[in-house]
């Protein structure tokens, strides 16, 4: 099979070619009323209307597939079309590496096509483990372009989970999250690889070390998001071993004093209180420092953390005044409201 | 806080966006696009379905449905419902739903080899989201090999996959499906139990939703899982006030990484430290008007930067500054309904179509 690379359209329509000359087109029905009608360009009507053709008379021959990949490179999201193609594939029995640079130049023109990506996991399914490391490595292509392609994350999920290659992997993390320490992407990576990884022995096993890291990343850049969500997301469901965590509350006091008004570190601080955490006079004086900037009431420190918040994190505002009020109508067993 | 964030640096500015939502222009941008839908959205052609949707409940947003003829709509919409031959055909494991266009539906001589009919779920939730809209009594449609057939798409996990003939599955198909039988009526098509365990192994460590298990927390996706756990009976009205322990996901954790998502420029973030879009006001702004926390949204915030996304040809672009699409351009009508426009037609958030609409007047 001769393969077009994407950008080169055919110059001869159809219709001119003689291997073509057999078969008689079958044009759209688009009946009576049609709503939302589309004004498609010549060359996507006549390849549509041969595709009919060759579907209707399932003709699984290399021109079929050809006209595929032609039907593709003009509506990559057609799933009648990829259905047939993998018919025709398996019917001819195909060399299925070569489809798989086919869907490798297609997916790096179209990333964000579910089609693509599923066709491609058909196609390492039917390679099975051989498959492994072209695949890993070919997310990592699309990733050297988009480091947060989603179809592409959920592929190398797939990728490990079903065919394996977990050695490496969070090193991977690693390496992303050096490149660009504000993808979130890679942070979820780094999470699903130490609570899936059947070669880390699991999140319990994993923890300290990634508690680490994550403090390492809060401290290098307070303002990002993601790390602090992921140093949470360690204890997610044992909040009561976040607030003994004493590197938990360290780490916000050390951003506090540093970069005052740092929100995540103040929400982390209230999900402490708000859990029984029972501060420090450092961890207290530091919120004070705050409250005296802002001018504010000499309250309980839970409220007090709400009220700095209000004032540093104005487009959440109605939200903070509302854990406050949580606060106060609970007093110091206001649990409901601790994630 | 957000200087140092990189997520700020490529909005590019956008002097010439106007200060109010400019209603006329977007019916008249709808009203363009019913007529005839420009080459570039050939790419899209197996989803016209799709496409017809956002115009249809679009003009509904807009108060303006009179400009369509309601029932060339309808006549069409239907023309694209698979319909079993007979009882034997209704247990093939086929789905019986509707097909995204005309390029996935083929009618067949008897002779002919069988060719499995292309029907699926996205098509099928858009054509009774359009029916809905343009009045249609949905107890006209042959809803019963509908839902029979659609148990076929559901999944061991609880997920569901679009199309019979297999394709990815994700939480967009539970959505699909739990609107289907929302707006049937009729909840014989899927086992909500087990559709509700698949939504609760999507949700993240950081409170979102991805769109499988392990995935990425994403706008879209937490959307999906709000929206059908809404749908299914399980979200409980005063859930923000209700004790965690008693809600199935992690309600607290949920709240804030969707208030989180809305960005220092006012608009929302489908994941963590990715630049604001159009279409997360509807998204991520519909999980926390499910949620009953949409009053903590900074509307002002919001409004600034949907507006700066207003394209002067009528509809929204996803990025301030860039071309509009019609799929930007819907979710952009729906934030707009959402902060209590004038003139703007109230949302029912968890089917995704005007509440005049999800009534059925
Ligand atoms: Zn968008």
């Amino acid at each position: 099979m001769d393969r077009e690379a994407p950008d080169q359209r055919p110059p001869i329509p159809i219709s001119k070619r003689t291997e073509w000359a057999d078969v008689t087109p079958i044009p759209q029905d688009d009946g009576p009323n049609p709503v939302v009608a589309i004004a498609y360009t010549d060359e996507f009507r006549e390849t549509m209307d041969y595709f009919r053709a060759v579907y209707l008379a399932d003709e699984r021959s290399p021109r079929a597939l050809q006209l595929t990949t032609e039907a593709i490179h003009l509506n990559a999201g057609n799933y009648t079309v990829w259905q047939f193609r993998r018919l025709i594939l398996d019917t001819l029995c195909v060399d299925l590496h070569e489809e798989l640079d086919f869907v490798g130049l297609l997916a790096r023109d179209n990333t964000k096509n579910y089609q693509i990506w599923h066709h491609r996991r058909w196609v390492a399914e039917k390679l099975g483990t051989n498959a492994t490391s072209n695949e890993l490595q070919f997310t990592e292509e699309i990733f050297s372009e988009d480091a947060k392609n989603y179809h592409a994350w959920s592929h190398r999920q797939w990728v490990l989970q079903a065919l394996g290659g977990w050695e490496d992997e969070l090193a991977y993390c690693d390496k992303l999250l050096q490149e660009d320490i504000f993808n979130n992407s890679a942070w979820n990576q780094r999470y699903f690889v130490v609570t899936k990884s059947p070669v880390l022995g699991g999140l319990e096993a994993m923890r300290d070390s990634e508690v680490a890291y994550a403090v390492k990343a809060i401290l290098a850049k307070p303002e990002n998001e993601s790390p602090w969500r992921y140093l949470r997301g360690l204890y997610k469901d044992e909040v009561q071993s976040l607030v003994k965590d004493p590197r938990v509350a360290s780490v916000c006091l050390d951003v506090l004093m540093n970069k005052r008004d740092c929100v995540h570190a103040l929400n982390m601080v209230l999900d402490l209180l708000i859990n029984g955490y029972q501060p420090s006079k450092t961890l207290e004086n530091s919120i004070d420092a705050l409250c005296l900037d802002s001018g504010l009431s000499n309250s309980g420190l839970t409220e007090r953390v709400c009220s700095v918040l209000q004032v540093v994190d104005p487009i959440r505002a109605n939200y903070w005044k509302w854990r406050k009020s949580g606060v106060t109508v609970e007093g110091s067993n206001g649990k409901e409201l601790a994630g | 806080m957000a200087d140092e964030d990189p997520i700020w640096e490529d909005a590019p500015d956008s002097p010439s966006s106007s200060s109010f939502f400019d209603r006329d222009r977007h019916i008249r941008f709808l009203e363009m696009m019913y007529q005839l839908l420009p080459s570039p959205y050939q790419s899209q052609e197996i989803n016209r379905l799709t496409l017809a949707y956002f115009v249809v409940a679009g003009l509904d947003i807009l108060y303006a449905l009179d400009r369509i003829d309601k029932e060339a709509v309808i006549h069409w919409v239907l023309s694209l419902q698979a319909h079993p031959k007979n009882e034997v055909e209704l247990n093939n494991g086929q789905f019986y739903g509707f097909h995204g266009s005309r390029s996935s539906q083929y009618h067949l001589t008897d002779d002919r080899v069988a060719i499995p009919n292309g029907s699926h779920l996205a098509s099928t939730y858009c054509a009774l989201a359009i029916l809905k809209t343009v009045g249609y009594n949905l107890s006209l449609v042959d809803f019963k090999s509908l839902s029979r057939s659609m148990r076929n798409l559901q999944q061991p996990d609880g997920s569901f996959m679009p199309i019979h003939i297999g394709a990815e599955t994700d939480l967009r198909f539970v959505f699909c499906a739990a609107a289907i039988c929302s707006m049937l009526k009729n909840w014989s098509g899927m086992d909500r139990e087990k559709a509700k365990d698949y939504i609760i192994s999507c949700q993240s460590y950081d409170g979102g939703f991805g769109l499988i298990p392990g995935s990425e927390s994403h706008g879209g996706a937490t959307y999906c899982a709000v929206a059908s756990l809404q749908l299914m009976g399980f979200i409980d009205k005063d859930i923000l006030s209700k004790n965690a322990s008693s809600c199935t996901i992690n309600v607290p954790l949920l709240l804030y990484w969707s208030l989180q998502r809305q960005a220092q420029d006012g608009g929302f973030q489908g994941r963590t430290n990715k630049p604001a879009d159009t279409c997360y006001a509807f998204w991520v702004g519909g999980v926390l008007r499910i949620l009953g926390a949409d009053k903590f949204i900074d509307e002002g915030g919001l409004r600034g930067f949907l507006l700066t996304c207003q394209s002067e040809y009528g509809g929204f672009s996803k990025f301030p500054g860039s071309l509009p699409d019609l799929y930007h351009s819907y979710y952009g009508f729906c934030a707009f309904s959402l902060l209590k426009e004038r003139d703007l037609n109230a949302l029912c958030v968890e089917l995704g179509i005007t509440a005049i609409a999800a009534i059925g007047l």
